[in-house]
């Protein structure tokens, strides 16, 4: 029988546990989907710096919007019924509204969730608080309630001193965006397991978190109570530098 | 010389830079890519030239190969690629996605404006039987030659030799390929492409006679570079292979980040 959407998208905020995070290896198009399908994933998920940087388009909202629903489209269907979750940055529009209306065009793919980020695409620094609560509003307004709004912000990208009162804004930013209609909560560069804690234990969302080479082991971070573990742009990068390799032997 | 003489010019010397690459006994080495991200990772190597691979293309898009790639999406990709790096681009252009000369002529004209320098254009019944007659092959070779102008390289590939297991491979195939080459380069073919030939002493002999430069492809367990060097081959690419070893990586690197 086939899977529903909205089928598809329970299970996959069901993989959300905090202590045993689902694992997101992320991809950029069907190949890269079904090679990590091959993997054993139990979801997928694009991350929009390698969609920019295989499509050539490059990242900050440059590929255009038809192709990222096309992708997602065409990733939907080669891993069906695997759940797909679309990197979509800041759904292409400051404007709540408009925003809205791009994540339900998102949606319409048979995509089951996306990343939305609180940074300033193309801009200086973040979204203000009240009106990135208006963002999220207007998005779970317009996909209604089963889509995974994983809500991103980029305090720890935008701010080299990550300290406790830096941690108190994530949680402020966090606990706002769970009021506003967020599914989770995603905080790329947030590595420390004690800094970790705190946000579990203070915003009631999901927190994902962003593997990289040389973070802590996955195990530190599950305890913490970590629920999602992502891998951003370092899958492509890496598989980018192996076929530099492969092709220096090549040609040498 | 104004700004326009000096990009013409440019782009004069990129066909010229691609055709002075092909060279017999010292072969031009392609590492088939399939997006812009593979053709950086392959330019970052060393590469002098950067080719596509339609099955690359076609897996990695999921859109299929045997021109399922629909002609719009193998366009736009070929000019992201072209955008993406500075080295000349030859794309794998299948059939021209049509069977009639004109019709065919007309798309690899398109090809030729999203600035890459060559194609890969074969001469086999892309979703049918069999190659096309080496008369209408060449009049198709002729027609894109026309349409296209002196400079693009048209690498036209023969897939007799792709279309039947290698241990079949005969005198008869032989002759018919030298019979090809000889027609196609007469209709402005500027290099012969011929898959799956892995058979050293016809590679010498084909090499020997086609007045165009001759491609080979790797393929798992092929002679050697140095081999291939050898018999004559002026350019060696590697089809899909890059591409499925590289998603082999990928399989096995998610596989340890969800152990």
């Amino acid at each position: 029988m086939p899977v529903s959407q909205s089928q598809k998208f329970e299970a996959f905020a069901a993989l959300h546990v905090p202590g045993d995070p689902v694992i997101l290896y992320n991809i950029w198009d069907v190949g890269s989907a079904e090679a990590v399908v091959k993997a054993g994933a139990r979801a997928l998920a694009t991350g929009s710096h390698p969609v920019g940087d295989a499509s050539g388009f490059g990242d900050a909202h440059h590929v255009p919007l038809d192709y990222v629903f096309a992708n997602a489209k065409r990733i939907v269907e080669a891993v069906d019924p695997l759940p797909l979750t679309v990197d979509f940055e800041g759904a292409y529009s400051t404007d709540p509204g408009e925003g809205g209306q791009n994540a339900a065009r998102l949606k319409a793919t048979g995509a089951v969730g996306c990343n939305f980020e609180d940074q300033i695409v193309g801009g200086e620094g973040l979204h203000p608080l009240d009106l990135q609560v208006r963002r999220i509003e207007a998005i779970r307004g317009a996909v209604g309630d089963d889509f995974f709004i994983n809500a991103r912000t980029d305090l720890f990208i935008k701010v080299e001193q990550r300290d406790d009162a830096l941690v108190d804004q994530v949680i402020e930013r966090g606990k706002a965006f769970a009021d506003a209609g967020a599914s989770g909560f995603f905080v790329p560069r947030l590595a420390d397991p004690g800094q970790i804690e705190r946000i579990v234990r203070e915003v009631p969302l999901p927190l994902n978190v962003i593997a990289f080479p040389g973070a802590p082991p996955k195990a530190e971070w599950a305890a913490a109570g970590v629920a999602r573990i992502s891998h951003g742009p370092f899958p492509h990068r890496a598989l980018m530098a192996q076929l530099t390799e492969l092709a220096s032997a090549a040609i040498s | 010389m104004n700004l326009f003489d000096k990009e013409a010019q440019a782009v004069m010397s990129k066909f010229k830079d691609f055709a002075r690459l092909h060279v017999a006994g010292n072969p031009l080495v392609l590492f088939n890519i399939w997006d812009a991200g593979s053709a950086q990772a392959v330019a970052k190597a060393g590469a002098s030239a950067i080719a596509t691979g339609s099955a690359s293309v076609a897996m990695a898009s999921g859109l299929g190969d045997g021109q399922e790639l629909p002609m719009e999406f193998a366009l736009s990709n070929a000019a992201r690629i072209v955008g993406a790096v500075e080295l000349p681009v030859t794309v794998d252009f299948e059939g021209a996605y049509s069977d009639d000369p004109h019709e065919g002529a007309r798309n690899i004209v398109r090809l030729a404006d999203t600035g890459a320098v060559g194609c890969n254009f074969e001469d086999q019944i892309v979703g049918g039987e069999g190659l096309h007659p080496i008369a209408l092959q060449a009049q198709r070779i002729a027609a894109a030659r026309a349409a296209v102008g002196p400079d693009f390289f048209i690498n036209v590939r023969t897939d007799l030799f792709l279309k039947a297991k290698q241990e079949t491979h005969d005198e008869a195939m032989l002759g018919e390929a030298i019979d090809r080459v000889l027609a196609y380069a007469e209709a402005g073919a500027s290099g012969f492409f011929v898959p799956m030939l892995g058979n050293l002493e016809f590679l010498r002999r084909l090499c020997s006679k086609s007045p165009v430069p001759v491609n080979f492809m790797t393929y798992p367990g092929c002679p050697s570079n140095a081999e291939v060097a050898a018999t004559g081959v002026a350019r060696i690419s590697h089809g899909p292979f890059p591409y499925m070893a590289l998603m082999g990586k990928l399989e096995e690197s998610a596989r340890l980040a969800f152990a």
